[in-house]
C-alpha cells in the first residue's frame, strides 16, 4: 500500500487509496476468475495431502490414542522427544542414515560423472545409443523388482556365490552379512541409478562448444588432456551443484531400497530413520506419538540441510533447488 | 571435424574405454538374463548349476503357474486401473496448475511459496497414514490414486514450457471470445503434446510401480496392486506357495520357488521392458529439459 500511496499525482486520502487498491486487486482477481478455478484442484490436493499431515506433526507432542484421533489425544509436552533421546535404536538409525548417505555420496555420486565422460568418448554412435538404453533402463524399475533379482543373484545358493565358490572362496550370504550389506546398497544403487544420472552430465557435455576441442586438437592435445582441460572444467559447475543438492538430501538414505532389501540379520547396520519409523509404528507398535516425533526430527534436520544447500548453490550463482 | 575424427584409427584408448563401458553394460544386463534363465530352467538344473550362460533345459511350468495364479492376474487388473485413472488425475492437476501459474495472478507468490515449501518439509509417515484413515480412503483403491497428485518438478518444467509458447495465439483466441479453459485445452495443450507425452510416461511408470500405498492402506487381498503381490512373492513365497495349486505342483516337483519368483518378476517388468527401447527418447527428454532449465 505504501508504494501505491507515494505514486506521483495521487491526491486521494488514505482510506480512499486503500479502497481503490482493493478494487484494483478485486478487478484483476475477477479478470482471472477461470485461472483461479484451474488452481482449485491442485490447491485442494496440496492442502489435503501435504498441509494436513504437516499439521499432524502436533502429534509429536501428544500421546496418540486411536479413539480420540490427533485432535483429541492428550498433550504430553516433550515426553516423546525425551524418550527418543535415550532410545539407542533411534540413534543407531540416525547414524546409519548418515553413514549410508555418506557412503553413497562418496561412491555412488561420482560414478555417473566418470561414466558420462567415458560415454562421450565413444565414437560409434550406434553403440553409444545401445549402451545408454541399457544403462538408463533399471531406473524405471521398482525396488521390489530390483531387490527380487538381486536376492536371487546374491543369495547363498545364487549365481554370484557359485562363481565365488568355484574360485575357491567360502560362500558369503551378502544379504544377511553385516560386513557386506552397506556395500550391497552402494552397488545396487549404482546398478539402478548411475545410468540415469549420466543424462544430466551428458546434456552438460553436449552443451560444450565444439570449437574448444578443435582448437585443442590443432594444438596437439591428446584425449586425456582434452578431458581434463575442456570437458571437466565445463561440467564442473553442474557436478558441484548436483553434489550440493545430494548433500541437502542426506537424510534420505534410500528408504525404498533398504526397506525392500534389508532383513533382521542386518538391522544394526542398515536400519535408517525411515525404516525405523515404519517398524516402530507398524511392527512394534511403539505409539504413533513417538514415531511422529522421529519424523518431525528428521524433517527439521532435513530442512536445515536443504536450506543450507540451497543457499550455497545460490551463492554460487545457480538458481537453487527449484 | 566429426568426419576427420571418425576416420582416425581405433586406438588403444578406444579399446580400454569400450571395454569398461561394455563391462558395465554386461553388469546391468546380467541380473535380467539370470532372472530369465532361472525362470526357464527346471529346479534340478538350477540347483546343480546356479551360474548359467544358457539354459540347458527349458520348461514353461513357472510361467504357467504365474498366469494360472489368480492373485497376480487380479493384481495386474488393479494396477491397470490405478494407472489409467491415476495418470489422468496426475496430468489434469499438473497441467491446470502449471498453466494457471503462468499468469500474473494476485497472490501468485503465496501460492508458489506454498507449493515450493512442500519440497522442503512434510509431515512424515504417521500423520500421512492417519490422514488416509480420516478421509475414508483406508482399504480403498483411491488410497493409491489420490495421494500422488502432481510432482512439483514436472509441473514447473511444464509451466516454463507453456511460458515459452508464442503469446499471439492466446491473444487472438481471447479476441475471438474464448475463455481460459478453451484456450488451455484447444490451443496450449495441442501445441505441447511431446512434453505432455514425456511426463505422462513418467507418471505411468510411477503408477505401474505402485506398491507402497497399497502396503500401507490396503487390507483386502482383491485390491492389492501387482507390485505389492510381487513383493510378497519375492520376500517370501509363503502367500503363494501355500495355496492349494502350489502344494499340488510342488508335490509333483514341477514348480520351484526361485523359478516362480523370477517368472513373476519377468512378467511384472515385461511391459516396461518391451516399451522402453522405443520410448526412450521421450523418457530422456524430460530430464534434459529439466537440466537445461536449471
Amino acid at each position: 500500500m505504501d508504494t501505491l500511496g507515494h505514486t506521483p499525482g495521487s491526491k486521494a486520502t488514505g482510506a480512499v487509496r486503500v479502497s481503490q487498491a482493493l478494487k484494483d486487486v478485486a478487478k484483476r482477481v475477477w479478470h482471472y476468475k477461470y485461472i483461479y478455478l484451474m488452481l482449485v484442484p491442485g490447491l485442494i490436493f496440496l492442502v489435503i495431502f501435504k498441509y494436513i499431515p504437516i499439521y499432524g506433526l502436533v502429534l509429536s507432542f501428544k500421546e496418540f490414542m486411536p479413539k480420540y484421533g490427533i485432535m483429541g489425544s492428550p498433550w504430553v509436552g516433550l515426553d516423546n522427544f525425551r524418550y527418543l533421546w535415550i532410545e539407542q535404536d533411534f540413534w543407531q538409525s540416525f547414524f546409519n542414515t548418515l553413514i549410508i548417505a555418506f557412503m553413497k555420496i562418496l561412491f555412488v555420486f561420482p560414478f555417473p560423472v566418470f561414466l558420462a565422460i567415458l560415454i562421450n568418448e565413444i565414437r560409434a554412435e550406434r553403440y553409444k545409443k545401445v549402451l545408454q538404453t541399457v544403462y538408463t533402463f533399471p531406473h524405471f524399475l521398482s525396488w521390489v523388482v530390483v531387490s527380487g533379482m538381486m536376492f536371487n543373484l546374491l543369495s547363498g545358493s545364487g549365481a554370484v556365490n557359485a562363481i565365488w565358490a568355484s574360485l575357491g572362496f567360502d560362500k558369503i550370504n551378502f544379504l544377511s552379512n553385516e560386513g557386506t550389506f552397506r556395500w550391497l546398497l552402494v552397488g545396487t544403487e549404482i546398478w539402478k541409478q548411475a545410468g540415469w544420472s549420466t543424462i544430466i552430465y551428458l546434456a552438460a557435455i553436449a552443451g560444450i562448444n565444439q570449437s574448444l576441442y578443435e582448437a585443442a586438437t590443432v594444438d596437439g592435445a591428446n584425449r586425456l588432456q582434452k578431458i581434463l582441460h575442456i570437458t571437466w572444467p565445463c561440467i564442473k559447475n553442474v557436478v558441484v551443484l548436483m553434489l550440493i543438492m545430494r548433500v541437502g538430501y542426506m537424510m534420505d538414505a534410500g528408504f525404498m531400497q533398504i526397506f525392500n532389501m534389508y532383513n533382521r540379520a542386518v538391522y544394526d547396520v542398515a536400519d535408517i530413520i525411515d525404516t525405523y519409523i515404519y517398524r516402530m509404528s507398524f511392527e512394534r507398535s511403539v505409539g504413533f506419538g513417538i514415531t511422529t516425533a522421529v519424523g518431525f526430527f528428521k524433517g527439521i534436520v532435513n530442512i536445515i540441510l536443504l536450506l543450507t544447500a540451497n543457499t550455497i548453490a545460490k551463492k554460487m550463482g545457480h538458481s537453487g533447488i527449484v | 571435424m566429426r568426419q576427420v575424427e571418425s576416420l582416425k584409427r581405433f586406438t588403444l584408448t578406444d579399446m580400454v574405454i569400450g571395454f569398461f563401458l561394455t563391462l558395465f553394460g554386461i553388469i546391468i544386463i546380467y541380473p535380467f538374463y539370470n532372472a530369465i534363465l532361472v525362470s526357464l530352467v527346471p529346479q534340478h538344473v538350477y540347483v546343480k548349476t546356479p551360474f548359467m550362460l544358457y539354459p540347458s533345459e527349458i520348461t514353461l511350468e513357472t510361467y504357467k503357474f504365474v498366469f494360472g495364479n489368480g492373485a497376480l492376474i487380479n493384481g495386474l487388473k488393479v494396477t491397470v486401473y490405478i494407472l489409467i485413472f491415476g495418470v489422468i488425475y496426475n496430468m489434469l492437476l499438473t497441467v491446470l496448475t502449471a498453466y494457471a501459474l503462468t499468469k500474473p495472478l494476485p497472490g501468485k507468490k503465496i501460492i508458489m511459496g506454498l507449493i515450493i515449501f512442500t519440497l522442503y518439509f512434510n509431515g512424515g509417515l504417521i500423520p500421512y497414514y492417519l490422514l488416509i484413515g480420516d478421509i475414508g480412503l483406508m482399504d480403498k483403491i483411491g488410497s493409491m490414486i489420490f495421494p500422488t497428485g502432481f510432482t512439483v518438478l514436472y509441473m514447473l518444467i511444464i509451466k516454463s514450457f507453456f511460458e515459452d509458447l508464442p503469446q499471439e495465439l492466446e491473444e487472438s483466441a481471447k479476441i475471438d471470445g474464448a475463455n481460459d479453459f478453451t484456450i488451455l485445452f484447444r490451443i496450449i495443450l495441442p501445441l505441447s503434446l511431446p512434453i505432455l507425452a514425456t511426463f505422462s510416461l513418467y507418471y505411468c511408470v510411477e503408477r505401474w510401480n505402485e506398491w507402497w500405498n497399497g502396503m500401507l492402506f490396503i487390507k483386502s487381498a482383491g485390491k492389492r496392486p501387482l507390485q505389492l503381490i510381487l513383493r510378497t512373492i519375492v520376500q517370501d513365497a509363503s502367500d503363494m506357495l501355500s495355496s492349494e495349486a502350489a502344494m499340488d505342483a510342488s508335490r509333483d516337483q514341477k514348480v520351484f520357488a526361485d523359478g516362480i519368483k523370477m517368472a513373476s518378476i519377468i512378467v511384472t517388468m515385461f511391459p516396461v521392458m518391451c516399451l522402453y527401447p522405443f520410448l526412450q527418447k521421450y523418457f530422456v527428454k524430460g530430464l534434459t529439459i529439466g537440466a537445461v532449465k536449471s
